[in-house]
């Protein structure tokens, strides 16, 4: 268990860390439609929504960054766990309310192409998220990996 | 010796990795926040309003007012346009309604340069010639490279538009500031979504009222026009 735990640690923040990274990179470069995503979800108002939605990118990849790099990792870990423990919120407050709209993770978010509510792409996003909080938790347990800038 | 050296070494490659990060995070989080916002001087088209969220407004006097958000690359707009467009040029070119059309860009980069080029189309009073001919020039995939500077000019040609002015304005992206403003004004009043069209300033019905004819002509009357 000694020898294999740094090892799973290792890929439980390259899990975690690269699709915070991927998600963060992705919404980066389109702010206007990161923002709606945000908006959509109709649990701030327009301006907060906004605000958040121009500051979860780099947000995003800073811990995306520090988790891969395994620095300050229990922090870390516990920083995107918290932060993947919302977006588990949003996104069950917004299939609760039926809220037609499209996750927004990975950019191309907002109201449905079809104006429809997708039950099975809710529920596989909650399913995702919670695969990356195990991810977080493990990390937070076990802070110490292999490749890590922590000593 | 050694030991206790490399470990203060580690410690300075880890502040060094932690600063260039953070550094890193602000530099990218800086160019998103610049990269969208608009620029207050930039050229404005003619047939604009600022105060209904810079949109290209046909009829600026009449009533009932009629707000289109919308996206030359979405493919719901498209369906939209195809069902409603006849029945919205007449209003428009017979002046029955105030329209304003907001041409929103979030889609990416070809909806940018299609919204500036429609911009440049409405300076040349070719607006909602253009306009339909965008959408019947839609990809099916989305920036898949079908849209630049010389295939917008080209199509621009098709219906009638063959001017210095135009050519100019489209390999220019003289409206790119604008079509900044138009995003902005979305975020401002909440567009999520495109096509969203407001009558009065009140949302249509988007399960009932967007894709069927008669009842978008039966929400346009009830709202007052004749």
């Amino acid at each position: 268990m000694k020898i294999v735990q740094p090892w799973i640690t290792l890929l439980a923040r390259l899990i975690l860390g690269g699709t915070l990274f991927a998600a963060g990179w992705i919404k980066l470069f389109n702010s206007y439609e990161a923002k709606a995503s945000v908006r959509a979800y109709e649990l701030l108002p327009v301006g907060l929504a906004n605000i958040l939605g121009s500051i979860l990118p780099p947000l995003e990849i800073g811990f995306a960054l520090f988790l891969i790099l395994g620095i300050w990792s229990r922090k870390m870990a516990l920083a995107a766990t918290v932060l993947m423990a919302i977006f588990v919120f949003a996104i069950a407050q917004a299939w609760t309310r039926g809220l037609p709209i499209n996750c927004g993770c990975f950019g191309n978010g907002g109201v449905t192409a079809d104006g429809k509510v997708h039950h099975w792409t809710y529920f596989s996003e909650i399913l995702r998220d919670i695969g990356l909080i195990l991810c977080g938790i493990y990390i937070y347990r076990n802070p110490i990996g292999k490749f890590a800038l922590d000593r | 010796m050694a030991a206790k050296n490399s470990k203060k070494g580690d410690k300075g490659l880890r502040n060094t990795v932690i600063g260039t990060v953070l550094f890193v995070v602000l530099a990218l989080g800086f160019f998103a926040a610049y990269s969208s916002n608009s620029s207050k001087n930039a050229p404005l088209p003619s047939a604009i309003s600022k105060d209904d969220g810079y949109g290209i407004v046909f009829n600026a006097a009449a009533k009932p007012q009629i707000d289109i958000w919308e996206d030359f690359q979405c493919p719901i707009c498209r369906n939209f346009e195809g069902i409603n467009n006849s029945y919205i040029n007449e209003i428009s070119a017979k002046g029955k309604a105030k329209v304003v059309f907001h041409p929103m860009s979030f889609i990416g980069a070809e909806s940018q340069i299609a919204a500036n080029a429609a911009a440049c189309s409405s300076d040349e009073g070719k607006f909602l010639d253009f306009h339909k001919a965008l959408y019947q020039d839609q990809s099916t995939t989305e920036n898949s490279g079908k849209w630049n500077s010389a295939t917008l000019i080209s199509l621009a040609k098709s219906v009638g538009i063959d001017s210095k002015s135009f050519t100019e304005c489209v390999n220019n992206s003289k409206y790119s500031g604008w079509v900044k403003k138009i995003e902005d004004s979305a975020a401002s009043k909440n567009v999520n979504a495109t096509p969203t069209v407001f009558v009065n300033g009140k949302e249509l019905d988007r399960n009932t009222q967007y894709m069927d004819a008669a009842k978008f002509k039966e929400a346009l009357a009830a709202a007052g026009l004749k």
